[in-house]
């Protein structure tokens, strides 16, 4: 019965508004009639019995306003009432108005980009079930020393009989498969898997089935699983692509299953499974495999890694050749994002410290054009407004202003992301997980409505603190009132802390370029133009090339043809490429060095080249010579060593003539001579230093998947010509990943040139608030200052010393701000320390610069209003009372 | 000598001003200071939105009718919620007022 009445009495406040309205003056008026009768009744005047009536009432509108605030819907119906009112108050400055949604459009914008991202790579689910149980096994041992290192098959098969933490242990291996039968031979990206592999991962075939248990034993026919992307390529989409046989590498599998289009693993472009038969081998080694397997019920991945770091005990100690020997477990999606987590959460701080700088230089704007409204909210609060009236009324105003930032950075995120998307810097993981949808607008609003209150607040509170009696009788003279020293300080320590946000992105984004330049400046080791460079990668797929004399004749074939090539200057093998394809590494011994039991030399670069890989790619050699056509297979065994590898190793000897190979269990092959010693090249990053590399002939030493490298000043015009004339040596031979030297170089520093462009993008936005920042906090002060301007003009100052006056208020701002941020930027920067390279994350040149340059910007920013000082005229200022 | 309306006694008095007789708001209010012997004085910035904050709960009824001078005034009335109100109300008074009592008399 009373919910009815109350909902009776909503609908009346709200939908006969006019009519309650009305009934309330009448009641009112009655009230004040009957009460001056009384007191006309007692013997007062008219007059005097009004008067005395309407002191006792204490003000109808007051009361009125009181009835008003306790009536149903008056919280909703105020609330439409200041979104009505804040409209029509942002429309009247659009000026304001616009500038503050631009700074708050960037920086939601660039949040929520930002945060789009973030949620696309480390936290949108994968499309594998559960995929937080799913764990990569590596095996790190002494002396390879690889992070994620892989295993070989015997350390798999000691792994899986000793295993109890996981549900099916398995391993898998990617490599390049040269796919033929039906349609044009071509080279995809591929992995052969155990049986497990598909049992872990948990994703059903588009179509047909993933491989059976017993695929994986020795001698299981071949059987393949393909991608939705490459069975709409070569088949089509027909349903009968089951069941045919593909060449795979020369050899025959039948195609058994599709997977959908998310399944992307281990490689996002990986486009072929083939089983891996598990042969119990005679050796450790190769190590070519990286384990994957899923939890059992109930164990957490601590308990996993004591499993597996136990297994790897036992195996160390069966095995004396492993030193220092565990089996790390990884979450599935921490081996997916790889190395970008670090910059990722290092972007997201920055983003937020944009976000801050706008807030900060959002609420300043908002307090200066508070105080020009004291007289506007004195006025309101004596016709009898509540104060908590007045702080919603702005409050309200400043979410609106929030909303339509956040809703303009919508505009702003998207543009980020598709350009983000497009440009996409190659080897950021996850990308096709990065859009806009609903949680990255959920998170804008939210983000829009803290900001909105974060700004808000200040001048809010102002509002309610408005002195009724001072500002009324300042007689609206809104600019002066109100601006008493608080309110001036609070607006100085609020430019002084974006200044100094500001200058501690600017010195990451300087640090960044800095580290960004030196990695530009590495040149990989060689010496001619990277332009001039092209690679084609061949493989001979065919099974006559099992033997290494047909493939050595078809090596020389190929060199041959490609020689003769219209354009070609030079031309060479090499299986492994600056910057970052090293096809081999390996562990090496000297002869005659003497090792301690157990130790041995770290694995360094093994590389196969013809010898006129070092003339074609300009590689200076430092003593002895170069490979030659007389280093025959029935020859003496020759190698070549970079400069790193001699000085380390050959510290105070000559070593041309000295002899060394590659070192590992039961080792008989025969020791090379050392006939030349070359400059060192980067075959593992520009980042590393890791030199260290010994080469070897091809015609000694075969390798089965080769570049061919070319100079020519045409650069990547003559690559249809060479891929011509390798597969006139032979059409089964597939060319692949045909790249010029200058496009790997520049995907070597993809990932920070990503992060350099962000950051340096991010620190652009904040130096732009921060210089509109300073400009209104000057052009106000310059503003309120008219007055007294115009008297010192009036006793003669000339406009230099008024110009100065102003622009040291500006570089007194800039310098307390400049002070607090360096110190901020020493404290911070060392986060970045992982991110840089070749430069100190305390660099003083850096530090220097941006303070600079941030000096500058605000010298310039309070130029301008300074010279607006100076133009002030006496007359003018001082009627401007 | 006037004093201050507790909070919470306003309702109460209303209501029980309003059990005897429909009144409108100066007549509440001078029959409250007679029936408190002028101990309390209502001023209409208080019982205006007392009674319009009564009417939504739906304890008060209204009316127009002609004051005694004539005059078109809103009359107050109890509705049988109200009489509920006022019951319990007047209850929990005793309650309290006996509570404290014997609060104030021990020693």
């Amino acid at each position: 019965m009373p919910l009815l009445t109350r909902l009776f009495s909503l609908r009346r406040n709200l939908f006969d508004k006019h009519r309650v309205e009305q009934e309330l003056e009448a009641e009112l008026h009655t009230y004040l009639e009957e009460l001056t009768d009384e007191k006309v009744r007692s013997g007062a005047s008219f007059a005097a019995a009004r008067r005395a009536a309407l002191v006792e009432i204490g003000g109808l509108e007051q009361v009125k306003e009181e009835v008003r605030q306790i009536r149903m819907g008056n919280m909703l119906e105020s609330t439409l009432h200041d979104i009505r009112y804040s409209l029509r108050t942002l429309s009247r400055s659009p000026g304001f108005t616009g500038v503050v949604i631009l700074a708050l459009a960037l920086g939601i914008g660039a949040n929520t980009a930002m945060y789009s991202v973030a949620y696309g790579i480390l936290m949108r689910p994968l499309p594998y079930p559960a995929d937080d149980r799913v764990a990569l096994v590596y095996m790190h041992f002494s002396p390879q020393n690889f992070e994620r290192g892989t295993m070989c098959i015997a350390d798999f098969l000691d792994w899986k009989a000793q295993n109890h933490a996981f549900e099916e242990p398995s391993v898998f291996s990617s490599r390049r498969m040269d796919l033929a039968g039906a349609g044009e031979p071509e080279q995809v990206q591929g992995a052969m898997v155990t049986t497990g592999f598909f049992s872990t991962l948990q994703v059903a075939p588009l179509l047909g089935r993933v491989f059976l248990p017993g695929e994986d034993r020795p001698g299981a026919a071949s059987v393949a699983v393909i991608s939705e992307a490459l069975w709409r390529r070569r088949y089509a989409a027909d349903p009968a692509a089951l069941g045919q046989t593909v060449a795979v590498n020369g050899g025959p599998a039948t195609i058994v299953g599709v997977m959908p289009e998310a399944f992307r693993f281990p490689r996002a472009n990986t486009e072929i499974w083939t089983n891996l038969p598990v042969v119990p081998p005679t050796r450790r080694g190769p190590f070519f495999y990286r384990g994957i397997a899923r939890l059992k019920p109930g164990v957490t991945f601590e308990q996993a890694q004591r499993d597996t770091n136990a297994i790897g005990q036992r195996i160390m100690r069966e095995n004396p050749y492993y030193r220092n020997l565990t089996l790390p477990v990884e979450r599935l999606r921490d081996a997916l994002v790889g190395d970008v987590r670090t910059p990722l959460l290092v972007l997201i701080g920055a983003v937020g410290l944009v976000l801050l700088i706008a807030v900060v230089n959002v609420a300043n704007l908002m307090l200066a054009r508070a105080t020009t409204r004291h007289g506007e909210m004195a006025l309101r609060l004596s016709l009898g407004a509540g104060r908590m009236r007045l702080v919603g009324q702005l409050l309200t105003e400043s979410l609106l202003l929030a909303m339509a930032g956040g809703i303009a950075g919508l505009f702003v995120a998207y543009g980020a992301i598709q350009l983000l998307r497009s440009w996409n810097p190659g080897n950021l993981p996850l990308i096709e997980y990065v859009r806009l949808d609903g949680p990255a607008l959920a998170f804008m609003v939210v983000i829009a409505i803290v900001t909105g209150v974060l700004f808000g607040i200040a001048p809010a509170l102002q509002g309610m603190r408005a002195d009724l009696n001072s500002t009324l009788k300042e007689g609206g003279r809104g600019s002066r009132a109100g601006t008493g020293a608080p309110q001036r300080h609070l607006r100085t320590v609020l430019v002084v802390s974006e200044i100094a946000l500001s200058l501690m992105l600017m010195a990451g984004a300087g640090l960044l370029l800095r580290s960004l330049d030196r990695l530009h400046r590495v040149t990989g080791g060689f010496a001619a133009s990277p332009h001039a460079i092209l690679t084609l990668g061949i493989s001979p797929s065919d099974h006559k090339y099992d033997q290494e004399a047909p493939m050595r004749v078809l090596y020389d074939d190929i060199l041959e043809r490609s020689r003769q090539v219209p354009g070609v200057e030079s031309v060479a093998l090499s299986d492994s490429l600056p910057p970052s394809y090293q096809s081999d590494a390996d562990t090496f011994m000297i002869q005659g060095q003497v090792l301690a039991p157990g130790e041995s030399n770290p694995a360094v670069s093994v590389v196969i080249v013809s010898g006129e890989y070092f003339p074609t790619m300009r590689i200076p050699l430092l003593k002895g010579r170069f490979f030659t056509p007389q280093d025959k297979l029935s020859g003496p065994g020759v190698t070549i060593i970079s400069e790193s590898l001699a000085r380390h190793f050959f510290p105070k000897r000559d070593p041309i003539g000295q002899h060394l190979k590659w070192s590992g269990p039961d080792n008989k092959v025969p020791y090379m001579e050392i006939v030349g010693v070359v400059g060192d090249v980067k075959y593992t990053g520009l980042q590393n230093d890791t030199d260290d590399a010994y080469y070897m002939p091809y015609t000694q030493v075969v390798g089965k998947r080769m570049f061919v490298v070319a100079r020519s000043s045409l650069g990547t015009a003559i690559a249809p010509a060479l891929r011509r004339a390798i597969q006139a040596a032979d059409p089964g031979v597939t060319v692949n990943q045909v790249a010029s030297m200058q496009v790997m170089l520049s995907q070597a520093v993809a990932l920070p040139r990503f992060d350099t462009v962000l950051l340096a993008s991010f620190a652009g936005v904040a130096l732009l608030l921060a210089a509109v920042g300073i400009y209104g906090i000057i052009a106000y002060s310059v503003a309120r200052r008219t007055h007294e301007i115009g008297v010192r003009m009036a006793l003669g100052a000339r406009q230099t010393s008024v110009l100065r006056m102003v622009i040291r208020q500006g570089a007194g701002l800039a310098l307390a701000g400049i002070a607090l941020g360096l110190a901020g930027a020493l404290a911070l920067t060392r986060l970045l320390s992982n991110l840089l390279f070749g430069v100190a994350a305390t660099d003083p040149l850096t530090f220097a610069a941006v303070a600079t340059v941030l000096l500058a910007v605000a010298l310039l920013a309070s130029f301008i209003p300074a010279r607006r000082a100076t133009r002030i005229s006496p007359v003018v200022a001082l009627r401007y009372e | 000598m006037p004093t201050n309306l507790l909070q919470g006694t306003l309702d109460l008095l209303i209501l029980k001003t309003l059990a005897l007789q429909e009144l409108h708001g100066l007549g509440i209010s001078h029959r409250i200071a007679q029936i408190t012997k002028g101990t309390f004085q209502v001023k209409p910035g208080s019982l205006f939105p007392a009674l319009h904050r009564m009417e939504e709960s739906g304890w008060l009824d209204s009316y127009w009718g002609e004051s005694e001078n004539n005059r078109r005034a809103k009359y107050y009335r109890l509705t049988p919620a109200g009489r509920n109100q006022l019951m319990a109300e007047t209850d929990e008074w005793q309650r309290i007022s006996i509570a404290m009592a014997s609060a104030l008399e021990s020693t």
